[in-house]
């Protein structure tokens, strides 16, 4: 049971009742109506690596449901470029068959055990958002067990059994599963867009001395949509592990690096992509801008790429050096906002002694992206879990004035986004989720309000 | 003698403690994934996939008993030793598949852990499993784990040409032949092929015959410290009396078991480099292919057969010498800063590919990723269905490279291999590298 109760956040334990692990569907709905008799509350689980508490019970007595045993890939469409899975499949295993295939998905930096399912539904980010969007963006239709026990699709398989290629233009009901946090159904099965890989790439490097001239390169080289990921990051988060405590950086470091992956599929469209790219530079420059192309080290830029990753930018080697545990403010931010909150974050962060560790990603063609601060934790010191804690709860409140959004929230920053939120808002929440689940057992607590 | 153990509880700066702490349940450690490309997912944790809950699953569920048992600092639990505490604790085969794949700095320290828990459980008396005393018991009275009487250790060599009397004769080389093959009767042809072989290579070699004791290795990988330290140490008198007094200057073992004993073990007792100074300890497979390197022998007998190759963990990916930044000059205190790899791999691959007409195919787990057949850590003995069991998905992913033979060069491998193919109903049969060669010279 305990193995259980922890993640790497910093979201204090709490043993299970029980665990279970199903092996079917019927026996998914089964514990799901002995639940509803006995009033007992649900979490699923798969892999138990987000950062954000989000498997840990709110409620005593509860029952953890881990579906690593539920692990087929059901199919692979190479033609229509999408595939079918179970919660229990891993980045790595579906990796390994969509290779073979030419194709691929958006691999986020988390260890290559966590679950593909798990990471679409709540609104993961991985290596072709820039291109694609988030993972739930890629959601092609839906096989779930609503809190109550009984059996539901959404997308086109629940008009045709076998047809798993879009939710449009079918009301999309697939949100009432995607961003809740488990709440509100098990996800039983899930179809996926895998696009194609293309054979050119070119990873094109960047330094600013501050986030100031970084996000105005990111805009406007965003306008292009010419990169599958476009991302920067803080001195701090370069250096890989996360220093931990706080280091000063060195006065000639650059503050701010950046990267951007631009994937082709003619040596043409890669060159153009280049010189899209040379042209946002040259730009910035003629503008006053601190901008300078950089090269990147060898390995760095191969862990853009090689994902899922096991080398640098991978979760775990982030946070090694304070050891077990990392977490984060983790928000969708106007581009326009990620300053004035950076300069905030920053003096928050270096006053409890931890590294500004902050990373910004444009997504796909627009204005806003992620805007986030790896926050490392010492797990076996409860007094440096707790200012990490702070940290990062402080940091959310300074987001939220600013109009930020956090996602993956675990209680603490729900806690903050339901207090502020538009009252209409809570309510429609609060009525969606009584709706699909009557008897309070699914994930009972995550939600704050729910 | 003193010795070097870590203990689960220690004090100290960077204690056992310090480094399970570090593990971020990120859950790497739950499969072989190699980026490549092609990207490769394999499945290496026989325990997490058995019995699946988080608390078996590799690393993660290693680190998760170690914190229940050292109280975790929020929970404040009192640890009581319950019966599905042990039953997690010794199913754990001690495979060190997930420790290949963890890149904190928990990683230098997973077996030590697993080890350490178990070594407590001894200390508390409610370890090992009840099933496992019969090997402790037969230890005791007979210096192997297997019930056997002294008198019969060395009967498998009788009328054997070409062996020496160690005890009474002098020659550079000790054959340990260890207690599997003396005393389990399915691996015996280990040790009369590997004594056939030695003989047409020409080796001046010895045996020490009813004297040989067990390594110790089954009982410390249960927890039982003491009984190992009392017969590693005779052990240890033993190997430095017949330097002295015999001349040997190697020590040749054809069990991975042993080998990772003799070199690993031993060495955590504070006299070893007294005791072991100019005496190496190696492997037949190394032994063998060192030779075969000098152009001292050359297998010339065709043999037309496609086999594969099974790595034993105690012989491949536990022969690590770990590099750690203990005083945090190059990074941090403790910090794992990479790996010197000593396992026994390229040998028996190259010695197999030797032999003329052989086709040799890897399976898709192999090498530092390869998958355990199940049978060390205790499981053999106290859940032998399950090792069989596992030994036969083992089995199954030999038989998808179509070879007619697995070779490996464990006779705990060995053993298991085969009880695994019964199970599947299969014909493919597992061989020693030893007894391969003696075909081809």
């Amino acid at each position: 049971m305990y193995a259980y109760s922890y993640d790497m956040s910093f979201v204090k334990n709490r043993l299970p009742g029980y665990v279970a692990m199903p092996k079917t569907v019927e026996e998914v709905q089964q514990i799901m109506k002995m639940a509803n008799r006995t009033k007992t509350p649900v979490i699923p689980y798969t892999a138990g690596s987000n950062i954000g508490g989000l498997c840990i019970p709110e409620k005593d007595g509860s029952i953890v449901m881990d579906m690593k045993r539920m692990n087929k890939i059901i199919r692979i469409d190479e033609e229509s470029r999408f595939a079918v899975v179970e919660p229990g499949v891993s980045h790595a295993e579906l990796a390994e068959e969509l290779y073979k295939r030419g194709l691929r998905f958006g691999w986020p930096v988390g260890p290559p055990s966590a679950s593909v399912l798990s990471c679409a539904i709540c609104h993961g980010i991985g290596g072709i958002t820039g291109r694609y969007g988030l993972n739930s963006e890629q959601i092609t239709s839906m096989e779930v067990v609503l809190p109550t026990g009984e059996l539901t699709r959404v997308g086109s398989c629940a008009i045709q059994k076998d047809a798993w290629h879009s939710l449009l233009p079918l009301p999309l009901v697939g949100g009432l599963f995607t961003g809740w946090l488990g709440t509100t159904g098990v996800v039983t099965k899930l179809g996926i867009f895998t696009p194609a890989v293309p054979p050119h790439v070119e990873i094109v490097t960047t330094a600013t001395d501050d986030l100031q001239d970084m996000y105005k390169y990111m805009l406007e080289f965003s306008r292009y949509e010419a990169a599958d990921d476009l991302t920067a990051v803080s001195w701090w988060l370069s250096q890989v592990p996360i220093p931990y405590p706080y280091k000063e950086k060195p006065k000639d470091a650059p503050e701010w690096n950046s990267y951007a992956v631009l994937y082709a599929y003619t040596e043409k469209e890669l060159e153009a992509k280049v010189e899209m790219f040379e042209r946002t530079v040259k730009n910035q420059q003629k503008n006053g801008s601190s901008l300078q192309v950089t090269q990147y080290p060898e390995e760095a830029k191969r862990a853009r790429t090689e994902l899922p990753s096991q080398i640098v930018g991978s979760t775990k080697n982030y946070s090694k050096q304070a050891g077990g545990g990392i977490s984060w403010p983790g928000t969708f931010t106007p581009a326009n906002k990620w300053v004035p909150v950076w300069e905030k974050w920053r003096e928050i962060y270096k006053k409890r002694n931890l590294s500004p560790s902050v990373r910004v990603t444009m997504y796909r063609g627009t204005h806003y992206g992620m805007l986030r601060a790896m926050t490392p934790i010492n797990k076996q010191y409860p007094d440096q879990v707790e200012n990490s804690r702070m940290a990062i709860v402080e940091a959310l409140k300074v987001l939220l004035d600013e109009g930020g959004i956090p996602y993956k929230p675990p209680v603490d920053f729900a806690k903050e986004i339901y207090s502020r939120a538009d009252p209409g808002y809570v309510d429609l929440i609060k009525k969606v989720k009584d709706f699909l689940d009557p008897n309070e057992i699914m994930n009972p607590g995550k939600l704050w309000i729910r | 003698m003193e010795w070097n153990f870590r203990n689960v509880d220690d004090e100290g700066e960077l204690n056992l403690k310090h480094f399970f702490w570090r593990c971020t349940a990120c859950g790497t450690c739950r499969s072989g994934y190699t980026y490549g490309p092609p990207p490769t997912f394999r499945k290496i944790c026989p325990q997490g996939e058995k019995f699946g809950y988080e608390g078996f699953f590799a690393s993660k569920g290693k680190a998760a008993l170690a914190r229940w048992m050292t109280s975790d600092p929020v929970l404040k639990n009192e640890f009581e030793w319950t019966p599905e505490y042990l039953k997690t604790l010794y199913t754990c085969i001690g495979c060190a598949g997930c420790q290949n794949q963890c890149l904190i700095d928990f990683k230098p320290h997973i077996i030590d852990t697993i080890e350490a828990m178990r070594a407590k459980a001894v200390n508390d008396g409610v370890g090992p499993l009840k099933e496992h005393h019969i090997l402790i018991t037969s230890m005791k009275n007979n210096d192997n784990p297997y019930t056997g009487p002294r008198s019969v250790r060395a009967k498998w060599m009788k009328g054997l040409e070409g062996i020496k009397d160690i005890n009474s004769e002098s020659a550079p080389v000790l054959y340990f032949a260890g207690c599997t093959p003396a005393y389990n009767a399915p691996v015996k042809n280990l040790a009369l092929k590997t004594v056939s072989v030695f003989n047409k290579i020409g080796i001046d070699y010895g045996s020490l015959g009813k004297k040989e004791l067990c390594c110790g290795s089954t009982v410390l990988r249960l927890g039982a410290r003491d009984e190992f330290k009392r017969i590693a140490e005779k052990n240890l008198e033993t190997f430095k009396y017949l330097h002295d007094e015999r001349g040997v200057d190697t020590i040749v073992s054809s069990c991975a078991g042993c080998y990772r004993s003799l070199l690993e073990d031993y060495s955590l007792s504070e006299g070893y480099k007294d005791y072991m100074d100019g005496i190496k300890v190696i492997h037949t497979a190394d032994f063998l292919y060192d030779l075969y390197k000098k152009g001292e022998f050359e297998p010339k007998n065709e043999i037309k057969m496609k086999v594969t190759y099974h790595d034993p963990c105690h012989l491949g990916r536990h022969v690590k010498e770990w590099i750690i930044d203990w005083d945090g000059k190059e990074q941090w205190k403790g910090s794992y800063m990479g790996v010197e790899d000593h396992g026994t791999f390229e040998s028996p691959r190259e010695l197999i590919k030797a032999i003329p007409g052989i086709q040799f195919e890897e399976m898709r787990r192999n090498q530092n990723n390869s998958y355990c057949c199940g049978s060390g850590g205790g499981v053999k003995t106290a859940f032998p269905d399950w090792a069989a069991e596992n030994a036969a998905l083992r089995v199954e992913e030999a038989e998808q490279t179509g070879a007619e033979k697995i070779i490996t060069c464990c006779p705990f491998c060995h053993a298991n291999l085969n009880d695994g193919a019964k199970v599947r109903n299969s014909t493919l049969r597992t061989i020693d590298l030893v007894e391969l060669l003696d075909e081809a010279l």
